[in-house]
């Protein structure tokens, strides 16, 4: 190493004031200038924290207790006040993961994005406005001058997290933190995102710190990767070489929780399709005031689907694609204007009781799908409350054996929600939907929302579920990982449209439409090796 | 933590205190508090009678044993018509939405719009002075209050997934109503009810004291303190123990309503 370190950690440590619980554990790393560095850990890692340290901003109950930070050569922990203000921003930049609260809703996007400028440059109001409007189109805002006087809320999620881009890079900082930037954007936007990102620090020879539970994400823009568990690093090399021959168990474990394609079956397309919509439209209603009454948004236009018997349909697109509503809509939780939706044959609607008991739903949130008053066990067992032809005995038994199937043996039965982890919680969710045994399930996002090695396990439970039940199932999810290891077929939606479908391997080997080739272009094929490695291939967009 | 269950304890011990007074009340007063005595008029607080004697030479201290139980009863049989009609009328209201939602607000929002102490008021003079006049009259005072707390509960409760679920599941509006939604709007109602309890003590009070309450002879702890007003240069304890008991209760009604709230969400629980 001839470059000096623009950064460098050595044996940093940290705890939970009260609890004198260790959350980081001596970990060291450097970043050089203008490299592109990576830290991969799942929640309680303590990534997030760590990185808070390198600019002394750590949450007043967490406490250093040993190590040291230095910068350019200056250790940052004994800087006083001042020198760190100095640091923050002009030197050391922040983007965080949530766009939605990171800007200050009350002010405009003009004045958040001079804020820096007034106090880390001496330019005049003039070139700080022809700063900032270079740098908005930069950043791909259509209309900068617009822009300018425009509040947060009138921008979607990725253009916000463009701004957040903007307004750090304006400071041309020489180190850029980027924390999970782009989690709570959907897969294409997530991309658009970090392509640009990538393309701004190059040019200005910034140098980046990448924190993501997404391994496959971080390792196609980093040259080198620090592996986080439970505080400690347990591994961390060349971007490549951690890929392709992992050395620690928790890296293979992490690896091999990457989703990946499991082998085609075979469908009986011959019989009557279980469930199928025909030409579905819903329009959301306009805010209908005393003085105004907004016109109806049309969210879908005349949508047709069909799941076969024991099929698993994948619903994939981007968010705003319609795809919630479309399974919203075939529960019965949204009324459509116009279509109609058949289960086995008949009328949904001439028959509400039969298919109440035979469709049931998965929600995104396992944290508000559950009710926070009532036990798992009562949970499971509501769910059979409607069910004929079982006494109060034989639905006890079948709610606690149902949850032996989730992996939630009888000390979890009397427990709430609450003190239940996130895989937990939507283990409940699952076996509250399979106890009474339906013949059509809808999963909106079922493992989005969860960490990836929890998500890996949660995805074999409900294949396994599946296999062994056999019920149909309408899997909508924005990751398209995760619908190649569970789909049979996969349907493609944008705005309110179905775009394309087909069986998993064709939409996936040969996309057809440009819209397709974008949402694969988000997520790697993976080459598993016999070192418990991979290769990721990206797909081209064209 | 440990200063809310510290907190919970005094509010537990003075409200379980105006509790055990009202019932031995009911029983037992160490005098008659109807009892005129022309020989202990205005006696200061003695080892015979230990909280001293009025104008008219009576046990204050039975008189106040007296008042509790009036308290008790008209601010429990309150706060209960204001919880079953703002239970009900809030569940109704937040789940229907719509026009149902909107007729029942507006008229709510009217009620609101009045101070709970005038509307009272103005009611008594329909229904007349008397206890039940009292209970009535703030019952339908504070009902608003109530309605709207567990309105907006429900509202923000009805998007969260849990009630979709139950729908999905094909439970019945009513059934997802009284087994989802109301034992969740439980902590708001339980802390609302409360401190209802605490205003209608204290609104009872100044009812009486303004003379429209419960008429004397009967002593409340609001015509105690105004028939101490114009005594209150020579006989200070006269307006002091009724005003004390008025503030303690108060306070121990609040702290325990608080303590209430985090033993009675069970999301609490795991923290301590």
């Amino acid at each position: 190493m001839t470059i000096e370190p623009l950064i460098t950690v050595r044996d940093l440590s940290l705890e939970v004031a009260r609890t004198g619980h260790q959350v980081v554990k001596g970990i060291s790393f450097d970043i050089a200038p203008g490299e592109i560095f990576g830290i991969v850990g799942e929640s309680g890692s303590g990534k997030t924290l760590a990185t808070r340290a390198l600019i002394s901003l750590l949450p007043p109950a967490i406490r250093v207790t040993g190590g040291s930070v230095t910068y350019k050569g200056k250790d940052v922990m004994s800087m006083p006040d001042r020198a760190l203000r100095g640091l923050r921003g002009a030197e050391i930049g922040v983007v965080f993961q949530e766009p939605m609260t990171s800007l200050n809703p009350s002010m405009t996007i003009g004045r958040q994005l001079e804020e820096g400028l007034i106090l880390h440059t001496r330019l005049s109001s003039e070139e700080r406005r022809t700063r900032i409007l270079d740098m908005l189109r930069r950043v791909g805002i259509r209309d900068p001058e617009g822009a300018l006087t425009a509040y947060p809320h009138e921008f979607s999620g990725g253009m916000r997290q463009r701004i957040m881009l903007a307004s750090v890079m304006l400071l041309k900082p020489a180190l850029l933190i980027a924390d999970e930037p782009t989690t709570a954007l959907d897969a294409v936007i997530q991309r658009d995102v970090m392509e640009l990102m990538v393309e701004l620090t190059r040019a200005e020879g910034t140098a980046v710190l990448l924190i993501s539970h997404d391994l496959p994400m971080v390792a196609r823009y980093t040259s080198r990767i620090v592996v986080m568990e439970k505080g400690s690093i347990v591994e961390q090399g060349r971007t490549e070489d951690l890929l392709d021959a992992p050395q620690h168990p928790y890296t293979k474990k992490l690896l091999s929780s990457l989703p990946f394609r499991g082998a085609a079956r075979a469908i009986e397309t011959a019989k009557a399709p279980m469930v199928s919509a025909q030409n579905i439209v819903v329009d959301y209603p306009g805010r209908k005031s005393l003085f105004n009454k907004a016109k109806p948004k049309r969210a879908l236009h005349g949508v047709s689907i069909e799941i076969r018997e024991g099929e698993v349909v994948a619903l994939v697109g981007g968010s705003g694609s319609g795809k919630t509503t479309l399974g919203r809509t075939i529960a019965g939780l949204v009324r459509e204007s116009e279509g109609e939706i058949r289960f086995q044959g008949r009328a949904r609607d001439d028959d509400w009781r039969d298919y109440r008991l035979n469709c049931q739903m998965v929600f995104q949130d396992p944290y508000s799908s559950l009710d926070p008053r009532m036990t798992i066990l009562a949970l499971v067992e509501e769910a059979l409350r409607l069910v004929p032809d079982l006494d109060a005995a034989a639905k006890r038994k079948r709610a606690l054996e149902t949850l032996e199937e989730v992996g939630l043996g009888a000390d979890y039965a009397e427990r709430y929600p609450h003190e239940l982890s996130g895989g937990q919680r939507q283990r409940v969710a699952i076996a509250r939907a399979v106890a009474r045994r339906p013949r059509f399930l809808i999963a909106d996002e079922p493992v989005s929302a969860l960490d990836v090695t929890v998500r890996a396990q949660v995805l074999d439970l409900f294949s396994d579920l599946q296999k062994r039940y056999g019920f149909s199932c309408l899997f909508i999810s924005h990751d398209l990982g995760v619908v190649e290891q569970v789909a049979d077929r996969v349907v493609v939606m944008q705005d309110g449209r179905i775009i394309e479908e087909g069986d998993r391997d064709t939409i996936f080997d040969q996309p057809k439409e440009a819209y397709t080739r974008r949402l694969l272009s988000a997520i790697p094929a993976l080459d598993q090796n016999d070192k418990g490695g991979v290769t990721l291939k990206w797909r081209l967009e064209n | 933590m440990k200063k809310l269950a510290l907190n919970g304890l005094i509010g537990g011990i003075l409200v379980a205190v105006l509790l055990i007074t009202a019932a031995i009340g009911l029983v037992w007063t160490p005098f008659d508090p109807m009892k005129l005595s022309f020989t202990a008029r205005l006696a200061a607080p003695s080892a015979q009678h230990l909280l001293g004697t009025d104008e008219f030479g009576r046990d204050v201290l039975s008189r106040l044993m007296i008042g509790a139980r009036a308290s008790v009863w008209i601010g429990a049989l309150t706060v209960f018509f204001a919880t079953l009609f703002g239970t009900l009328i809030g569940l109704v209201s937040g789940y229907a939405r719509g026009w149902v939602d909107g007729v029942i607000m507006a008229v709510n929002n009217a009620l609101l719009a009045f101070p709970g102490i005038l509307l009272a008021l103005g009611l008594l003079a329909v229904f007349g002075a008397n206890q039940y006049g009292i209970i009535f009259a703030l019952g339908i005072a504070y009902t608003p209050s109530m309605a709207r707390v567990v309105r907006g509960a429900v509202l923000s409760l009805r998007e969260r997934e849990f009630i979709e679920a139950s729908r999905v599941m094909g439970n019945g509006e009513l059934y997802t109503m009284f087994r989802h939604v109301l034992p969740n709007c439980l902590a708001p109602i339980t802390v609302l009810a409360t401190s209802m309890f605490g205003w209608a003590v204290l609104s009872e009070s100044a009812l009486s004291f303004l003379g429209l309450g419960v008429p004397p002879p009967a002593p409340t702890w609001g015509n105690m303190l105004a028939a101490g007003r114009p005594l209150i240069q020579q006989a200070v304890w006269l307006g002091l123990f009724p005003g004390l008991c008025i503030t303690l209760t108060l306070l121990g009604i609040n702290l325990l309503g608080d303590a209430l709230r985090d033993k009675l969400d069970p999301r609490m629980r795991g923290l301590k």
